[in-house]
């Protein structure tokens, strides 16, 4: 599973972006999409599209852990969102591993720009322990355990976050450079995803 | 059936009931039909032919502006609401986007008559130089019945329809296409795929932008080339056991005054038809109307001979028959009423790709001109055979079925006989006799069909009847009769089938609006369908079509139906459905259907703009990589229009990646479309400066004014390279208009 973490301001400006893989399960912590390094844009893209979800979704639920609320179907990538009361959004862009059954399919239909890209992009390592991970969080991105990892990823984050913006050289709308926080942030990551 | 020895000359076919519906439809189809048809059709035509040079200068001049005001966008937003309220009526609203492939998806499925000519009318039509015959002189016509035509549906209510149609095969040479349509499944969509390279090739070349309508401005149309698409994959199919819409409903019987043993003739090609060389396959229903014609040659032959002959055949035929009057000499273009033949709107692609002939340039090559009075009659005679002969026998057909067959299975005793059917199945504990013999015994395993008189093949004929006569509430009705029943007996191509249409005809029916629940089930449906289609059967354009069907659907159904339209669009293009040209149209409907969604009133959000941007840039993408960069650059613009309101004022993405593939994207369009055009890049990139430099000043004053509006520090990092990107594409906008 690939984890693409991103801070969005209440005017849609990032604040703050990482991407790291899972720790679970021998996972090395490396973030590996299926799409080339050429094609991070990629991520951003989704990102930003299923903005148009969290737009609609919070004011549907007065929860500020919105659960996954969005797909991206051709690169099978799923968003989660989480909401402050500042109006800042955390959004979580998650991307189970291609199985080694699944790249012959996905390089086959080659449909999406992801897709056909992604055939390529299959490491080895990679595909042998998504395989003995089969049944935890990082190939069930719908499961209620994912939901569960990702709410208490996003909580720990979140206390971070207020911490870090309350500093007094922080001012709101200014991109988070501070290196404790993003330590912070890949800590919680390697803890619950 | 009529046995062919029988002495009597030719019996009229015993498959209709002369009478009842016949003799009021002379009172039924009063002559009402409106006039402003024909006249937007003649505007549709005029705009398919002359949209090269039009929309490019006017979209290229108003460009700048467009993408830059929000206001003018929030109108256009508004447009899919007001193609749902007028759902009801397709032929209104035939030309707003979502209506217009809407039509043509109900124009599609029409029926299908057969065409069956005497050896001395094929011969005079080719005097007249229609090298196929009788059939080829005819088939453009039948495309679009002129005036309304009223059909009345099961209840008893009648309903006028402006764009009926039917379509002629020729009997003559219908043999081979059961085969190749098993087999060459993949081959089929290669070729629509290679039909649409071709579309592109004579289009792309001449003038580059103008692949969009010329109402560019205001609805967000969809490009003439996914209509070309749409066209040929819904007339892939040929005949097949499984459905029935290509089976001939009707066949035309035509001799002509030369023949000097009329009545012998007609008899020799009925028994050609019913059970000569000219059969129709097993897995037809045998039981079709036959209607006479008789061609009156005017330039050669005694009208009083042909009088007394048609009233011959009147007397053995009944009323099924038509004296057609055709001059036999060649028409050509100087003479004084010369008409030219219109185009075939509906032609397979294999025929696309033979033919050769392609409408919107060789339009002067196209060398088939018939006089006007022949066009005259060959209209009269359509609507004559179509009014009165072809929809009462449909209508007939349904009201008997459904009578004999239909409801026999929905009453409460037909109910129990097919549970306990079912029951007994299980009963008898073993899984072979299920399989083998099925639950109902009807379905031939061994060669895949059901023999055409079963009660599940009839029940499938009539749903197809009942479609083709636009009664969507009962085939709709029947094709769910009729699910359970395929699945029982494992018949997976009609279960596929069934599923497929009942979900089509449910979203076609204008009265059961979708609610919620209901779209859930009929994404079951498409979804139980495309996997029978794929998994069981294998039948690639099969599958393409229902996923297609559903896509365009779901998307003029609106509101939150459009988000599963996209899904199935994806659907289609993840399970490598289409080919690279079919991957870029079905980004731009993705985005389509995206863009379709209108956000909640009076608020800001429940759009899906960003969405629908996002798959304009990478169908942009997709063109770019194609070699297409005309329609890159209209991808792009159409992107730039979807993101103008969600991004703040000068249209920066706030994400830096985003950002620069979107510039490196235009910047690429932009080269290769010069350079495509064959010019000299750097030339035009300095003359691009100077043009730009007059624009920016003003766009300068403009984005001051916002800026002190909005006051976002943040905004003054993005408006640095923006405003690049803003001269380039003016830039490129200012070369398009001087070309």
């Amino acid at each position: 599973m690939s984890y693409y973490f991103t801070i969005l301001s209440p005017t849609d400006v990032p604040l703050f972006n990482i991407a790291f893989g899972t720790s679970k399960s021998g996972g090395d912590g490396i973030a590996r999409f299926r799409f080339p390094d050429t094609a991070q844009y990629m991520n951003q893209f989704i990102i930003h599209s299923s903005l148009d979800i969290v737009e609609e979704a919070q004011w549907m639920n007065g929860n500020m852990y919105l659960k996954h609320i969005d797909t991206y179907p051709p690169a099978s990538a799923y968003i989660s969102a989480f909401l402050t009361p500042s109006g800042a959004r955390f959004l979580l862009l998650h991307q189970p591993p291609q199985l080694a059954s699944n790249s012959g399919q996905g390089a086959g239909g080659s449909g999406s720009m992801g897709g056909s890209m992604s055939g390529s992009l299959l490491l080895g390592s990679a595909g042998g322990s998504s395989r003995a991970s089969a049944s935890s969080i990082a190939n069930n991105p719908t499961s209620p355990q994912t939901e569960e990892a990702v709410r208490q990823f996003m909580t720990e984050v979140y206390e971070n976050y207020v911490k870090t913006v309350m500093s007094p050289f922080y001012r709101q709308g200014m991109e988070i450079k501070s290196p404790v926080f993003r330590g912070r942030v890949t800590a919680a990551g390697r803890k619950w995803l | 059936m009529t046995s062919p020895g029988d002495a009597a000359p030719v019996k009229p076919p015993p498959s209709f009931s002369p009478g009842v519906p016949r003799v009021a439809s002379k009172s039924r189809y009063p002559n009402q039909r409106r006039d402003s048809s024909p006249a937007l059709d003649a505007d549709l035509v005029d705009s398919r032919i002359r949209s090269p040079t039009p929309p490019l200068t006017a979209t290229t001049a108003e460009l700048p502006i467009r993408s830059a005001s929000p206001r003018a966008l929030s109108f256009r937003s508004s447009t899919p609401q007001l193609a749902r309220s007028s759902l009801g009526s397709p032929v209104e609203g035939r030309f707003d986007g979502a209506e217009e492939i809407r039509s043509l998806i109900i124009r599609s499925f029409a029926p299908v008559v057969g065409v069956y000519a005497s050896a001395d009318t094929d011969e005079l039509v080719r005097q007249k130089g229609f090298a196929g015959g009788f059939w080829e002189l005819i088939r453009p016509f039948g495309e679009n019945v002129p005036g309304k035509l009223v059909i009345r549906d099961s209840v008893g209510s009648s309903r006028g329809w402006e764009d009926y149609g039917v379509r002629f095969v020729n009997l003559a040479s219908n043999s081979p296409p059961p085969t190749n349509s098993s087999s060459g499944r993949n081959p089929s969509l290669a070729q629509v795929e290679e039909v649409l390279e071709k579309q592109l090739g004579t289009t792309d070349d001449p003038l580059g932008g103008s692949m969009r309508p010329r109402d560019f401005l205001n609805f967000p149309t969809t490009s003439p080339l996914y209509k070309v698409f749409l066209r040929h994959l819904l007339s892939i199919s040929s005949a097949t056991p499984h459905e029935t819409f290509r089976h001939p409903v009707a066949s035309v019987i035509a001799i002509s005054s030369r023949n000097t043993a009329p009545l012998e003739t007609l008899r020799q090609l009925y028994a050609d038809t019913s059970n000569g060389p000219r059969r129709l396959p097993d897995w037809c229903h045998s039981e079709y109307l036959r209607y006479y014609v008789l061609i009156h040659d005017e330039d050669r032959d005694d009208i009083a001979e042909s009088t007394k002959l048609y009233d011959q055949m009147k007397r053995h035929f009944g009323l099924h028959c038509h004296l057609l009057r055709l001059r036999s000499n060649q028409c050509v273009v100087t003479d004084d009423d010369s008409v030219q033949v219109p185009e075939c709107e509906w032609l397979s692609p294999t025929e696309r790709l033979s033919g050769g002939a392609e409408p919107l340039v060789d339009l002067d090559n196209n060398g088939l001109y018939l006089f006007d009075s022949d066009i005259m009659a060959i209209k009269a005679f359509i609507r004559e055979l179509v009014a009165q002969s072809v929809i009462p026998f449909m209508e007939n057909r349904v009201a008997v079925w459904n009578d004999q067959v239909a409801s026999r299975r929905r009453g409460i005793s037909g109910r129990f006989m097919s549970m306990s059917r079912r029951w007994a199945g299980f009963g008898t504990g073993s899984r072979s006799s299920l399989t083998s013999g099925g639950a109902s015994g009807n379905y031939d395993v061994a060669h895949g069909y059901y023999r055409p008189d079963t009660p599940e093949a009839l029940l499938r004929k009539m749903a197809d009847f009942a479609f083709m006569l636009r009664d969507w509430k009962l085939s709709a009705s029947t094709y769910e009769l009729l699910r359970s029943d395929y699945a029982n007996d494992k018949a997976w191509k009609y279960h596929a089938g069934a599923y497929e249409m009942c979900a089509v005809s449910m979203l076609l029916n204008p009265a059961a609006m979708g609610t919620k629940v209901k779209l859930d089930g009929i994404d079951q449906m498409f979804d139980t369908a495309c996997y029978s289609y794929l998994t069981r059967c294998s039948d690639t354009p099969n599958a393409l079509r229902c996923l297609t069907l559903a896509m365009e659907l779901l998307k003029s159904r609106g509101g939150s139906a459009v988000e599963s339209a996209a899904r199935w669009a994806m659907r289609a293009m993840d399970l490598g459905l289409v080919g690279s040209i079919g991957q870029g149209l079905f980004s731009e409907r993705v985005s389509a259907c995206y863009a379709a969604r209108s956000p909640v009133s009076g608020m800001k959000w429940g759009s899906r703009r960003r969405k629908a941007g996002m798959w304009s840039v990478f169908a942009a993408d997709m063109w770019l990589r194609l070699g297409k960069p005309s329609l890159a650059s209209a991808a792009l613009e159409e992107a730039e229009r979807l993101y103008a309101d969600v991004l703040d004022g000068d249209g920066g993405f706030p994400m830096p990646e985003m950002q620069t593939f979107v510039d490196n994207l235009r910047h690429a369009v932009k080269v290769e479309y010069l350079e495509a055009r064959g010019l000299d890049t750097r030339d035009e990139a300095a003359t691009a400066e100077a043009l730009g430099t007059e624009e920016t000043s003003e766009k300068l004053d403009r984005r001051m004014n916002r800026k002190s509006l909005i006051s976002n520090p943040l905004d003054s990092g993005g408006l640095g390279p923006a405003q690049g990107t803003r001269d380039d594409d003016n830039a490129a906008n200012d070369d398009f208009e001087r070309a």
